[in-house]
């Protein structure tokens, strides 16, 4: 199989793979293996199947929308290496020295702002916060409590008056945050 | 200026007193010996006790030194037991029992027995005269703004220490190294380890250690390897052998955790530079430890023997001593979490739990000679959680209080004795070794930081910056740890002990004046990143959890396990297995979440309440109340329709104060009742906590309440038979059942809260069936299903799942194709939240609705709380003032406890039916139209009172809404005693009714 992945991985591949992502070429193969070993079915392309079939994505309470974050690209149901690794691309920490535009902070926030939008109107209403809060709490929780925390979010961030949170209003609820460091993953070389 | 005075003060105390303690001794005829026998015995035999207890750890621990030259000791604190003095005693003793017997002893008048106070009362005065430093250090902000307040700590010992020695007062040696270790450093770690922010600590765990364990040994070993060297050259004048050179060496390494606190408490740079050398300070101290007994052992042993066997077993007995100290911490940690587990009917004892506990992890530890630092970082890191959520708010404020205090006197005391000793010890002043020390200290560090913060740059998301590197070397400060260390020193061993003293005296004013003095413009010069104290908003805690979970998530995509990986899986093991073990309560799963939201309300309460808080004191009594609605327009116009048995219908006039105060009530109860932590409880005027209630209101309440049922039942008796049930749009309770619901409120009255979520959601015009042909006997199952198991958000919230009420194959279908992620992959059991609510899923579920519901057909008001509570001209009193179309349920106003959504919801939906009641006069066919049409109705009213039976035909109630009444009852309890007033209201009704 790692023959067969570095073959069908070209070099003019990497090199477009690494102008648009900014990784270097150890850790564009080192993915591809992990996509091609990922891919059941040797299709060249993952299905959301063969991403739910990681076990710790299973269990994760976001792992749905984690999955559903890669589909987003593709009009079938499939992604391929292209599409994955730009959607890990936003995850690469970030370097003064190489500026990409897919991991630079507002990139991560507004990837952060898609796991809540999902009818994708760049808003986040009441139950779409809700939907994630109950799956990040799990069931403990009286619903009205939920609730309320979900609206408290909501009113707390929302300054036009909407009563939705707009990227906008996310990313300044988030100023203070230390989002480039929550979200980057150390790719190995 | 505070300063001098209290330097002053207490000097005078020392004149007053210091005769006496060092004189006592020598001349037996102190006013002490007048004493009678038994008196005198007394004390005497209680010094002896004190005395034969710590013996044992005296003779353990090879006292220092100077203790035996100074034989008439001013006592050392606490545990005052020097052999010397001990034996003083018993002379003393002797000597006065002798001279006792030779005299005849008339009773005294008065007696001074200083002698028998002394240790404490001279313990007493240190702290008292530490504090009175402080207050002046604090009020002189010249000062204060320069000096970090150890330094001013151990300029104040220094100048009594100076008093103390010119004036041959007595000869102090406070700080011993046992009081230290076994007094005063206990409460500093503790605190740290508490209040240890976990997820920063454990997020660089992994740097922490790398400084503390490899950053500790470089440091000892370069510095005594540099020291022996240049001492070969013959510059300090004395041979220091190496062993001894490296037990110097490891004890001047270490990071001090105490001049660490106090020194970055004040600085307060970003919390994860703080937590790198904070962290490193706290866990180095087990190699400190570690290499400290090893070299002791060995210098002991003298340089010839040791073997490699020795070496083998001084590496064993680290990694021994290390994780022995955290796993007895961590053990000790979830015992603790355990036994507050059962507090709840002891609240009191809750923080002795605490500390003591961790105390004793902290004894257990140094029983085995290992870290007793590191098991009571553990012991607290570990506990605090657990803890934190079984004990109740007071105890959570006392512990808070009383270990910061614990924790800023032992500081304050271990500084000001460092000044103290300062000046009585035995120095021996070797320039060169001392310079050196410092210069090697100092380019050690600096080394040392730069080579291992390379080394973890290699594995750190966030690198460790330039600026960051040099902080953390500025902040290499050495304090008393090493003080202490260096003062058990066995000078018969170690010949060079008092070379060694006077160095780490040196290295420790070094540190603590120069850095100290000087990190503060540094960090601001270098534009070190500070940190905000503030709480996370509930948006910051909310995202960035999801962010980690995102990350984590893309971590597994990706195939590599980080740190996150792990914090996961011990956050999934830890809620599955460990947290209901030891934790009273229902846990859920982010417990963050709830307690940051707990906490803004609870500022946001405080804040109103400051703000707004006694705005009138125009008491609105119950009785005036009575007698507004006895005779409003508006109970007269109810009267055509229905009858209303209850005072919940009476017309009620709020008052500012009123407003003011449910207002309030409303920020402050209706989220907190629920919540774990009961937060809610440390401030309440109205909300008045359950128990508190039944023991209070309970029978007066009923007293009253039957009064005024009476009362007002008897106005309305004689039309009450005659009148048809009207409809109103809202049902009723009755009477009894509410008020006994509204007692035991937390079990059933949350139920029903969430049943109402449903029913109102029901309610709604939105929610209405499209069928409309609903029988009630149809209906009745299904809600009597309901309202046992209380209906899910999903069931309330999702527009596809409510149709699982009415439209039974259907919407089995629809949920068998959302949870179907592969089309006809049917076995799939349960569908996930995610499943059910991910777009690519309910697409299809659309195109089988027919007439797809969404949630934009909800009225924004029903569920906005902010609105219906607070802006809403309707519906609510505090908005309902001078609108008289609608006149709120007084049941309702203070039933405002229940959450805010339920309420909300139902107030619109009540509002709404209200209006439309008033729209059309009521009638019979009006009802009976809007019973068939509404099929909801009988199913929401069999809902709301699932605790009596349905035969509301009979009877059409209002409903009266079951949540807590507490405003109420405490608006009954201010009344209580002027119930006589209440009976005097009778004839005001009857007038009522013979108007009507």
């Amino acid at each position: 199989m790692g023959n067969k992945s570095s073959l069908m991985l070209q070099e003019q591949d990497i090199k477009d793979i690494q102008e648009e992502t900014g990784f270097l070429p150890g850790q564009i193969e080192r993915l591809y293996s992990r996509f091609t070993s990922l891919d059941k079915g040797d299709n060249g392309s993952l299905s959301r199947e063969d991403f739910l079939r990681i076990p710790e994505l299973a269990i994760n309470p976001l792992g749905d929308r984690i999955v559903h974050a890669f589909f987003k690209e593709s009009e079938d149901d499939h992604v391929n290496f292209r599409q994955f690794v730009r959607v890990l691309a936003h995850f690469r920490p970030i370097k003064h020295n190489q500026e990409n535009n897919l991991n630079a902070r507002e990139e991560k926030l507004r990837f952060a702002f898609k796991m809540y939008d999902l009818d994708d109107d760049e808003r986040i209403s009441r139950e779409e916060l809700l939907a994630v809060l109950h799956m990040m709490v799990g069931e403990n929780i009286s619903d009205e409590q939920l609730n309320s925390i979900a609206e408290r979010t909501i009113l707390e961030a929302d300054t036009d008056g909407d009563q939705m949170i707009s990227f906008e209003e996310f990313c300044a609820a988030l100023e203070r945050s230390d989002v480039e460091q929550k979200m980057s993953i150390k790719f190995l070389k | 200026m505070k300063t001098m005075k209290c330097v002053l003060l207490f000097s005078c105390v020392v004149a007053l007193v210091s005769p006496r303690c060092v004189a006592l001794p020598n001349t037996p005829t102190e006013p002490h010996h007048v004493v009678s026998p038994t008196n005198f015995y007394n004390a005497s035999s209680a010094h002896d006790n004190l005395l034969d207890d710590h013996s044992g750890v005296v003779a353990k621990t090879d006292i220092l030194d100077h203790v035996s030259d100074y034989p008439h000791g001013f006592s050392d604190g606490g545990h005052g037991a020097e052999e010397g003095h001990g034996a003083d005693h018993g002379a003393g003793h002797g000597a006065g029992h002798g001279s006792g017997h030779g005299q005849i002893e008339r009773y005294p008048v008065a007696v001074i027995d200083f002698e028998r106070v002394q240790t404490p009362f001279i313990i007493g005065l240190w702290i008292f005269c530490a504090c009175l430093g402080k207050i002046g250090f604090h009020m002189t902000p010249k000062l204060s703004n320069v000096f970090p307040e150890s330094c001013m700590l151990i300029v104040l010992g220094v100048l009594i220490g100076l008093l103390l020695f010119y004036t041959q007062a007595a000869s102090v040696s406070p700080l011993t190294a046992d009081v230290f270790f076994l007094y005063m450093l206990p409460p500093i770690i503790l605190d740290a380890g508490y209040f240890m922010p976990n997820r920063l600590f454990f997020d660089h765990l992994g740097t922490i250690l790398v400084f503390a364990v490899l950053g500790t040994i470089w440091n000892a070993l370069t510095i005594g390897i540099s020291l022996y060297v240049v001492g070969l050259a013959g510059i300090f004048s004395t041979n220091i052998p190496i062993l001894h050179m490296l037990l110097f060496s490891s004890l001047i390494s270490a990071v001090d955790p105490v001049a660490v606190l106090a020194v970055f408490e004040e600085i307060h740079v970003e919390e994860v530079l703080y937590i790198l050398v904070f962290g490193e300070s706290l866990l180095n101290d087990g190699v400190t430890v570690v290499l400290y007994h090893l070299f002791e052992g060995y210098s002991e042993l003298g340089e010839e023997n040791v073997q490699v066997v020795d070496i083998v077993s001084g590496i064993v007995s680290f990694l021994l001593v290390a994780l022995g100290g955290t796993a007895i911490g961590i053990i000790w940690g979830f015992l603790t979490a355990f036994v507050t587990r059962f507090t709840s009917g002891v609240r009191v004892i809750e923080p002795i739990f605490v500390f003591v506990m961790s105390y004793l992890a902290y004894l257990n530890a140094e029983i085995f000679h290992l870290s007793g630092i590191l098991s009571i970082t553990f012991c607290g890191i570990t506990m605090k959680n657990y803890v934190e959520q079984n004990i109740s708010t007071k105890s959570h404020t006392t512990i808070k209080y009383a270990m910061k205090m614990l924790a800023s006197s032992s500081e304050t005391i271990i500084f000001m004795f460092l000044g103290v000793s300062t000046v009585q010890s035995r120095h021996e002043w070797n320039t060169w070794f001392v310079i050196l020390t410092i210069v090697f200290c100092s380019i050690y560090r600096i080394l040392g930081v730069w080579i291992f913060s390379a080394m973890c740059n290699r594995f750190r998301v966030k690198k460790i910056t330039f600026v960051d590197k040099f902080i953390m070397s500025y902040g290499g400060l050495r304090g008393a740890v090493a003080f202490a260390l260096v003062l058990t020193i066995n000078v018969e061993h170690i010949p060079s002990q008092p070379i060694f003293l006077t160095a780490t005296m040196a290295m420790v004013y070094f540190t603590v004046f120069l850095q100290g003095i000087t990190i503060k413009p540094l960090t601001i010069l270098l534009g070190v990143k500070r940190a905000e104290k503030r709480t996370l908003t509930m948006n910051e805690r909310l995202h960035e959890r999801s962010m980690d979970y995102i990350t984590a998530g893309m971590e597994d995509v990706a195939g590599r396990h980080g740190n996150l990986l792990f914090r996961k899986k011990f956050k999934r093991f830890n809620n599955k297995y460990i947290t209901p073990f030891l934790v009273r309560d229902k846990n859920v799963m982010e417990p963050k979440f709830i307690e940051t939201f707990s906490q803004i309300k609870m500022n946001e309460a405080l804040q109103y309440m400051a703000t707004n808080g006694n705005a009138s004191k125009n008491i609105e009594s119950f009785t005036s109340l009575l007698r507004n609605a006895a005779t409003h327009p508006h109970l007269l116009k109810n009267n055509q329709g229905e009858w209303n048995l209850d005072v919940g219908e009476l017309e009620y006039n709020p008052t500012t104060r009123d407003i003011n105060d449910a207002k309030f009530h409303h920020l402050l109860s209706s989220e907190y009742t629920a919540v774990k932590r009961h937060r809610g409880s440390t401030y309440k005027r109205h909300a008045v906590k359950d128990d508190d209630m039944q023991t209070q209101t309970d029978v007066n309440h009923h007293n009253m309440y039957l009064h005024t049922r009476k009362f007002v039942s008897n106005i309305k008796k004689p039309s009450k038979t005659t009148s048809k049930p009207a409809e109103n749009g809202v049902v009723k309770h009755p009477m009894t059942v509410d008020t006994r619901a509204a007692f035991q409120q937390n079990g059933s009255a949350i139920k029903l809260k969430s049943d109402y979520m449903a029913h109102v959601m029901r309610d709604n015009p939105a929610f209405v069936d499209d069928d409309g042909i609903s029988s009630y006997t149809r209906d009745k199952p299904v809600s009597k299903q309901r309202s046992t198991r209380g209906p899910t958000m999903a069931e309330t919230a999702l527009p596809w799942k409510r149709y699982s009420d009415d439209d039974v194959p259907t919407s089995a279908q629809k949920v068998k194709r959302q949870m179907s992620i592969v089309p006809d992959d049917g076995d799939n059991a349960t569908p996930t939240m995610a499943e059910a609510s991910l777009p690519w899923k309910r697409l299809e579920e659309e195109e089988i609705c027919d007439q797809p519901l969404r949630q934009s057909e909800f009225p924004a008001w029903a569920s906005n709380k902010e609105y219906v509570c607070y802006y809403s001209p309707s519906s609510t009193f505090l908005g309902g003032l001078g609108k008289h179309e609608s006149y709120p349920n007084i049941r309702e106003i203070f039933g405002r406890r229940s959450s805010s959504s339920s309420v909300s919801s139902r107030r619109g939906s009540l509002k709404d039916q209200h209006i439309g009641a008033k729209e059309k006069p009521p009638s019979k066919h009006y009802l009976k139209e809007r019973v068939s049409s509404r099929s909801s109705l009988n199913e929401y009213i069999s809902h709301t009172s699932p605790l009596h039976h349905p035969d509301m035909s009979l009877h059409m109630r209002r409903h009266s809404y079951t949540g807590e009444h507490s405003l109420l009852n405490t608006t009954i309890a201010e009344e209580e005693g002027r119930r006589d007033t209440v009976i005097d209201m009778n004839p005001d009704g009857e007038r009522e009714q013979t108007r009507m």
